[in-house]
């Protein structure tokens, strides 16, 4: 197929052949090394520290050897779609989701939901927009009508306690966590730990078109609680509290 | 909202480190010669609500170029024209009016995606490589609807197959394509260099009336016979030699200072800037005196 290409772009495969695997790809004839090393190092530094910015808790639990050699893979074997430098740590995670069962045995088995966690924090600080949706009313009643949350906002849940990884503090088994992420008034990422009923109120009040008294209704009904109203008056305090930190910003009539 | 006209004078690469020095000193003295800011767009499309912000504080206060870095010009897969879209879009959402780019590739079509590889890297000078480039830039001038510049790169592999200089190169691009020259007069220089010609007599041979504005940077000696363009150090005096020159045999043309590393506090950088509007300046004063000469002569 490449003997049909002109022959500077058999040449620029070549080139490139040789940046994403020195290791394997044969040395361009006519190319003095040093100078192909400049290439090569400055294509795959720069690959690198993008990726290593934003994961440091992967980098550091996983170790320098390999860190590296995980990067290397990554710069070998996926081809990177987004032209936004921004986009390069997201195409890592891809990366991590499909790798080849030889290259995931290698890896501990909460990585990619560590790299996703930190990875998050990037995402949402670019959100696109703060601006509220029209017609929210910021002091709406959150018990009659359906509360409205933070555009910016992710609700996330893990196999993994992955805000509390470190190198000192490597998960053993999986321990379930929920996390609420979303960007405040002052374009600041902030992080909430959520417990696991009011994570499944926010996904019910995101997912079903209801009010806050109908899902806690339905809540307090899941949890076969034996007095739904003390389910009720607490669940509309933790709204209160949630509107009162910017993840809901307003009530839909 | 700029037009083209108003690219004039000196101007400063828009660093994000930089951003709060600009705007605690705005409207003061001391930086009296930031004429223009350049963005990548790279770096300012979808940024999040932040950017955006700083953004229009700038467009508010500075006529904007933008000069993109990951368009490939020279890549192996297909012009990426969802994200020209997109260029398009931000330069019509901030009216900026200046797009330029690298004569230069970063993608290779692996595995059928685009293959990014984030890098400039260099283009082999061969005829087929010309009228490829060429097609490409004009595509690019049609889906945006206007001419862009294109910017002699810095490199540091010459490819054995190609067949013509650098020179014959960008002369054959531009004149194929009909676009502009964003001339960088250290890319001259690390060039010269690392492949060993005269960076004056390159200067001779470049389409100067074309050119639409210019950069100065500087660069990292890696050996005597090796240079790395950087942007992380002073321009050095072979590079302001350069640009002197430049002026002389072209007229003045709007510069714009590049630093990307190892960025010094804002005031190092106006020392810079500053001395660039001392060329320009130097350089009127010539054609003005020449002028008077042929007058009275």
């Amino acid at each position: 197929m490449t003997a049909e290409l002109p022959a500077f772009q058999r040449y620029q495969l070549a080139f490139t052949a040789r940046l994403r695997d020195p290791h394997k790809q044969p040395p361009l004839v006519g190319v003095p090394h040093e100078r192909m090393a400049v290439y090569k190092e400055i294509v795959f530094n720069n690959l690198f520290e993008s990726v290593s910015t934003c994961f440091p808790v992967a980098h550091k639990v996983l170790g320098k050897r390999k860190w590296l050699k995980l990067n290397q893979a990554f710069m070998r074997e996926y081809s990177a779609n987004s032209p936004l430098f921004r986009k390069i740590p997201e195409q890592f995670l891809q990366f991590l989701n499909n790798a080849d069962p030889e290259l995931q045995s290698m890896l501990p088995p909460y990585l990619n939901s560590l790299c996703h966690y930190e990875w998050i924090e990037l995402f949402v600080a670019s959100s696109p927009d703060t601006t509220k949706p029209k017609d929210v009313e910021p002091e709406g009643n959150l018990s009659n009508s359906k509360p409205v949350f933070n555009p910016t906002m992710q609700l996330l849940n893990y196999d993994y306690a992955v805000h509390k990884i470190s190198p000192r503090n490597k998960p053993k088994q999986p321990e379930s966590t929920q996390l609420l992420v979303f960007l405040n008034a002052d374009d600041q990422v902030k992080f909430i730990q959520l417990n696991p009923v009011t994570y499944r109120l926010i996904s019910l009040l995101q997912n079903e078109s209801l009010n806050g008294k109908r899902a806690l209704t339905l809540l307090a009904k899941e949890l076969q609680h034996p007095q739904p109203e003390s389910i009720i008056e607490f669940g509309l305090s933790i709204l209160e509290d949630l509107r009162s930190q910017g993840v809901i910003i307003g009530t839909y009539d | 909202m700029a037009i083209i006209s108003q690219i004039q004078g000196t101007g400063l690469g828009l660093k994000r480190e930089l951003i709060p020095q600009i705007q605690s000193l705005y409207g003061q003295e001391q930086l009296t010669n930031i004429n223009f800011v350049e963005i990548a767009p790279e770096n300012w499309i979808s940024a999040g609500s932040k950017a955006a912000k700083q953004l229009d504080w700038f467009v508010e206060r500075y006529p904007v170029v933008c000069h993109g870095l990951c368009l490939s010009l020279g890549g192996l897969s297909p012009l990426n024209v969802d994200f020209l879209q997109q260029v398009k879009a931000f330069l019509h959402q901030y009216q900026i009016p200046v797009y330029t780019e690298h004569l230069s590739y970063c993608t290779d079509g692996f595995k059928g995606e685009q293959g990014y590889l984030y890098d400039l890297l260099p283009i082999p000078f061969t005829e087929e490589a010309v009228h490829y480039v060429a097609q490409r830039i004009r595509q690019t001038q049609d889906i945006l609807g206007q001419r862009i510049g294109v910017e002699n790169a810095s490199f540091y592999v010459a490819a054995p197959i190609s067949k013509m200089s650098e020179l014959e190169f960008i002369n054959a691009v531009i004149s194929e394509a009909d676009c502009l020259l964003h001339l960088d007069i250290n890319n001259i220089y690390v060039n010269s260099v690392n492949f060993g010609f005269n960076p004056h007599a390159f200067l001779r041979g470049i389409p100067g009336e074309r050119i639409i504005y210019s950069h100065m940077a500087g660069h990292f000696q890696q050996t005597p016979n090796l240079l790395v363009d950087t942007h992380g150090e002073n321009v050095i005096d072979p590079v302001w030699a350069l640009l002197e020159d430049a002026y002389q045999l072209f007229g003045t043309f709007p510069t714009l200072l590049e630093r990307d590393n190892n960025i010094p506090p804002l005031m190092e950088l106006m020392y810079e800037i500053n001395k660039i509007v001392d060329y320009q300046n130097k350089a009127e004063r010539r054609v003005i005196a020449s002028d008077q000469l042929a007058a009275t002569g």
